[in-house]
C-alpha cells in the first residue's frame, strides 16, 4: 500500500515536472458546473466547435462539475497538476469558486470566467451576459403587452443563486416603471417546469380571471405556466408570458405565439472565453470565432478587457426559424 | 391486528386513543381540509379539488408501487431516476421533432407506452434480482439503480430534453374523461387494482407474509426471492408509467425530471401508516398520505405561504407518522 502511494506521488511529481511545452498544442481546460441541462450542453458543444479546436491549434477538455463546488475544486487541482495552460471556469457557486481561482492563480495559470460570475478579483477576464438586463427585458415585454396595468405573477429561480438575484433585480426595475401593476404572487419553482406548472395551477385557482401576465425567470418555468393555463382550458394568447434562455422548447413556443423568450448566447460565451484564453498565451493571436463579427457591440479590445458582455437576443417571429435551425 | 383486550373493558379515553392511532392520518387529512376550506374561499371548489388530485397522481402512483416494496421490508430509492429514464426513452418514440434521435417516428402511442413501462419494469427487475438473488440490502441495490438510471437517461438523450410529443401521447397527461383529468383516472385505477391485489389475492398475502415474518413464510413454502423480485418489478413499472405521465403533462421529457421523487413517495407511504419494518400497512393509507402531502402543498400555495414551510411541515409529519407507528407496535 505504501509503495503504491509512493509510486503515485512520484508519478504526480513527474507530471508536474514535465514542461508544458512538451506538446506544441495549447492545453486548455474548461470546468463547468454541470452538464445535465440543455444550456450547458450547447455551451460545451460550442467550445468543441471553436475554429481553433477544429484546426488543431488547441486541445480543450471539459470537466463536468456535477453541480458540486468541491468537485470543481478537485478538478482545478487536477488541471494544475497536469500543467494546463489556461482554465475556463463556469462556477456552481459565486463564493465557493474563489478558492479554486486562487489555487490556479498561485500556480500561474490564468483563469477566464464564462456565463456565471465568481466572487474573485483574480479572473483574467469574464465573458457573460448581464442578468439584470435580461430580467428587465422580459418584464418589460410582459408589462408592455398588458399595457402597464393589471396583475402579474413572478416565478423565480432558486432563491440565492446569482441568476435569480440579478434577474429579480431587473424584474423589479421594470415593475417600478408601472406602479399600477400589482404583483399577485411571487415564488420560486427552482427552474423546474413541473414545479412551475403546479404553482401556476394553484395560482389560477386562487386568482380566477385576475392574472394578466407571467414573468418566468427562465424558459422552463414559463413553459410550465403555459401548460397550466392550457390545462385550465384558458387561452394562452390572452396572457403575456416571458422567459429567459432560449431553450428549444421555448423557441417552439415563441413560434406558436405563446410566449416571449430572450436568448442567452451560451455558444458566444464559450467561444469568447476560449479566444481570450488562447490570446493570453499567444501574443499574436487574432480571435477566430465568428462571434466578434456577430456582436459589434462587444469589441475584442485586443483581448485585454476585464469584462465582455454578450448581448441578449430577443427571440421573435422573424428570427426564430434561423435559431431553431442552429439546434440541429 | 388481534385485539388484546375485550373492547368493553376499555375506558372511553383508551378507545379514543386507539381510534386516533388507527385513523390518525385520515383525521389529519380531514382537519387540514376543513381548515383550508375556511382559510381560502377557493379550496373547496370542484376545479381546485381536481387540481389537487392531478398534482397528487404522479406521487400517488409511485407511492403505491413503493408500498409493495416497503411491505416486504425493502425500499426503492430508484423511482425518481426511473421516471426520467422511462420518460425520455418512451418520449423519443413519440416525438414529431425533426431532430428525433430514433428514426422513423413518431411511432404509435401504444408502442411508446409499452416501451416506457417495459423500461421501468426492467430497471425494477434488475434491482429486485440483485436484492433477492445476492442478498444485497435494498437500500444499496436501489441506490445503485438511482445513479445508473439517471446516467443512462443522460447518455440516451445526450442531456437534452425530448420535445414536441404527439397529441396522442400527451392525451394521457392532458385529457379529461367525463370531467376527470386522465392522470387522476390512472391513479384511481391503479389504486383499485393494487387494493385488490394486496387484499384479495394469494400474491398479496405472500407480500405481507414475506415482510411480516420471512422465516415463517419460507417454512410455509413461499418463494421469498420470487415475491421480492416481483415487488421491485411492480414499483419499476409504475415508475415507468409515472415518467410517461409526467412527460405527457409537461409537454417534454426532461433528463432532470423526477429528481428526489423517491423521497416524496416514501414519505406518502410512511405517513400512510405502512411500517418500514414490513408486513404492516395498507395501500389506502398510502393514498391518504399522498393526498395529505398534495393538499398541504396546494393549500399553502393558495394562501401564498412561502414554499420552505411546506418542507418543514412535511418533515414533521413523516416523523410524527413513525412515532404513531411505534406506539401502535407497543400496544400490539
Amino acid at each position: 500500500m505504501k509503495n503504491v502511494f509512493k509510486a503515485m506521488v512520484a508519478a504526480c511529481a513527474l507530471m508536474t515536472a514535465l514542461p508544458a511545452t512538451a506538446e506544441a498544442k495549447l492545453k486548455i481546460g474548461a470546468a463547468v458546473y454541470g452538464l445535465n441541462a440543455e444550456f450547458m450542453q450547447i455551451w460545451a458543444a460550442a467550445l468543441k466547435n471553436h475554429p481553433a479546436v477544429k484546426s488543431g491549434l488547441v486541445d480543450v477538455t471539459v470537466f463536468d462539475g456535477k453541480y458540486d463546488a468541491l468537485t470543481q475544486q478537485d478538478q482545478f487541482n487536477t488541471m494544475i497538476t497536469q500543467g494546463y495552460d489556461a482554465i475556463i471556469f463556469v462556477p456552481i457557486d459565486v463564493e465557493a469558486g474563489a478558492a479554486a481561482v486562487q489555487a490556479a492563480h498561485d500556480a500561474g495559470i490564468p483563469v477566464f470566467g464564462s456565463n456565471t460570475r465568481v466572487n474573485s478579483k483574480l479572473l483574467t477576464s469574464y465573458v457573460g451576459s448581464d442578468d439584470v438586463k435580461s430580467g428587465y427585458m422580459e418584464a418589460k415585454y410582459v408589462l408592455d403587452k398588458i399595457g402597464c396595468k393589471g396583475n402579474v405573477v413572478v416565478i423565480e429561480g432558486p432563491i440565492g443563486q446569482s441568476a435569480q438575484i440579478q434577474r429579480l433585480e431587473g424584474n423589479k426595475k421594470a415593475l417600478a416603471e408601472c406602479p399600477n401593476v400589482k404583483v399577485l404572487e411571487d415564488k420560486t419553482a427552482n427552474w423546474s417546469r413541473a414545479e412551475a406548472q403546479t404553482l401556476m395551477e394553484n395560482w389560477l385557482t386562487a386568482h380566477p380571471g385576475e392574472i394578466n401576465g407571467v414573468i418566468g425567470q427562465n424558459d422552463e418555468m414559463a413553459l410550465g405556466a403555459i401548460e397550466a393555463i392550457k390545462g385550465a382550458k384558458l387561452d394562452v394568447k390572452s396572457f403575456a408570458i416571458a422567459g429567459i434562455d432560449g431553450v428549444t422548447d421555448a423557441l417552439l413556443a415563441v413560434k406558436a405565439g405563446n410566449m416571449a423568450s430572450i436568448l442567452q448566447d451560451g455558444a458566444a460565451q464559450a467561444q469568447g472565453a476560449l479566444d481570450l484564453a488562447i490570446a493570453s498565451k499567444m501574443p499574436d493571436y487574432k480571435p477566430m470565432s465568428d462571434i466578434w463579427k456577430q456582436y459589434p457591440d462587444m469589441p475584442w479590445a485586443d483581448g485585454k478587457a476585464a469584462e465582455y458582455s454578450v448581448p441578449w437576443t430577443p427571440v421573435t417571429a422573424e428570427n426564430v426559424d434561423a435559431l431553431l435551425a442552429l439546434r440541429k | 391486528m388481534i385485539q388484546s383486550k375485550p373492547v368493553a373493558s376499555r375506558s372511553a379515553s383508551d378507545l379514543a386513543a386507539a381510534y386516533g392511532r388507527k385513523y390518525g392520518i385520515l383525521i389529519a387529512l380531514i382537519v387540514v381540509c376543513v381548515f383550508l376550506t375556511f382559510a381560502n374561499e377557493y379550496f373547496l371548489t370542484g376545479r381546485n379539488l381536481l387540481n389537487v388530485l392531478r398534482q397528487t397522481s404522479i406521487n400517488g402512483i409511485l407511492a403505491i408501487g413503493m408500498t409493495f416494496v416497503i411491505l416486504t421490508r425493502g425500499i426503492d430509492l430508484s423511482v425518481g431516476s426511473v421516471v426520467a429514464l422511462a420518460g425520455v426513452v418512451s418520449a423519443s418514440l413519440a416525438t414529431s421533432s425533426v431532430n428525433a434521435m430514433v428514426p422513423g417516428g413518431p411511432y404509435p402511442t401504444v408502442v411508446a407506452f409499452g416501451v416506457g413501462i417495459l423500461v421501468g419494469m426492467a430497471c425494477g427487475a434488475i434491482s429486485g434480482w440483485v436484492v433477492s438473488r445476492f442478498n444485497v440490502p435494498a437500500f444499496v441495490a436501489t441506490l445503485g439503480m438511482l445513479s445508473a438510471a439517471r446516467g443512462m437517461t443522460l447518455l440516451y438523450a445526450g442531456g437534452k430534453p425530448v420535445p414536441e410529443l404527439t397529441d396522442e401521447y400527451r392525451w394521457i397527461g392532458t385529457a379529461d374523461v367525463l370531467g376527470i383529468p386522465m392522470p387522476v383516472v390512472a391513479f384511481a385505477v391503479i389504486f383499485l387494482v393494487a387494493f385488490w391485489v394486496l387484499s384479495a389475492t394469494r400474491f398479496g398475502r405472500h407480500v405481507y407474509a414475506v415482510g411480516g415474518n420471512p422465516h415463517a413464510a419460507k417454512v410455509s413454502g413461499i418463494s421469498i426471492s420470487r415475491i421480492r423480485l416481483l415487488v421491485y418489478v411492480i414499483s419499476g413499472g409504475l415508475a415507468g408509467f409515472s415518467g410517461m405521465l409526467l412527460a405527457a403533462r409537461t409537454g417534454s421529457a426532461l433528463t432532470q425530471a423526477g429528481i428526489a421523487y423517491e423521497l416524496d413517495a416514501i414519505a406518502a407511504v410512511v405517513i400512510g401508516g405502512t411500517s418500514l419494518g414490513g408486513g404492516i400497512g395498507k395501500v389506502t393509507g398510502t393514498v391518504i398520505g399522498a393526498l395529505l402531502i398534495g393538499v398541504m402543498n396546494n393549500g399553502l400555495d393558495l394562501m401564498g405561504v412561502e414554499s420552505y414551510y411546506q418542507q418543514v411541515i412535511k418533515g414533521a409529519l413523516i416523523v410524527a407518522a413513525v412515532m404513531l407507528d411505534q406506539a401502535r407496535h407497543r400496544e400490539a
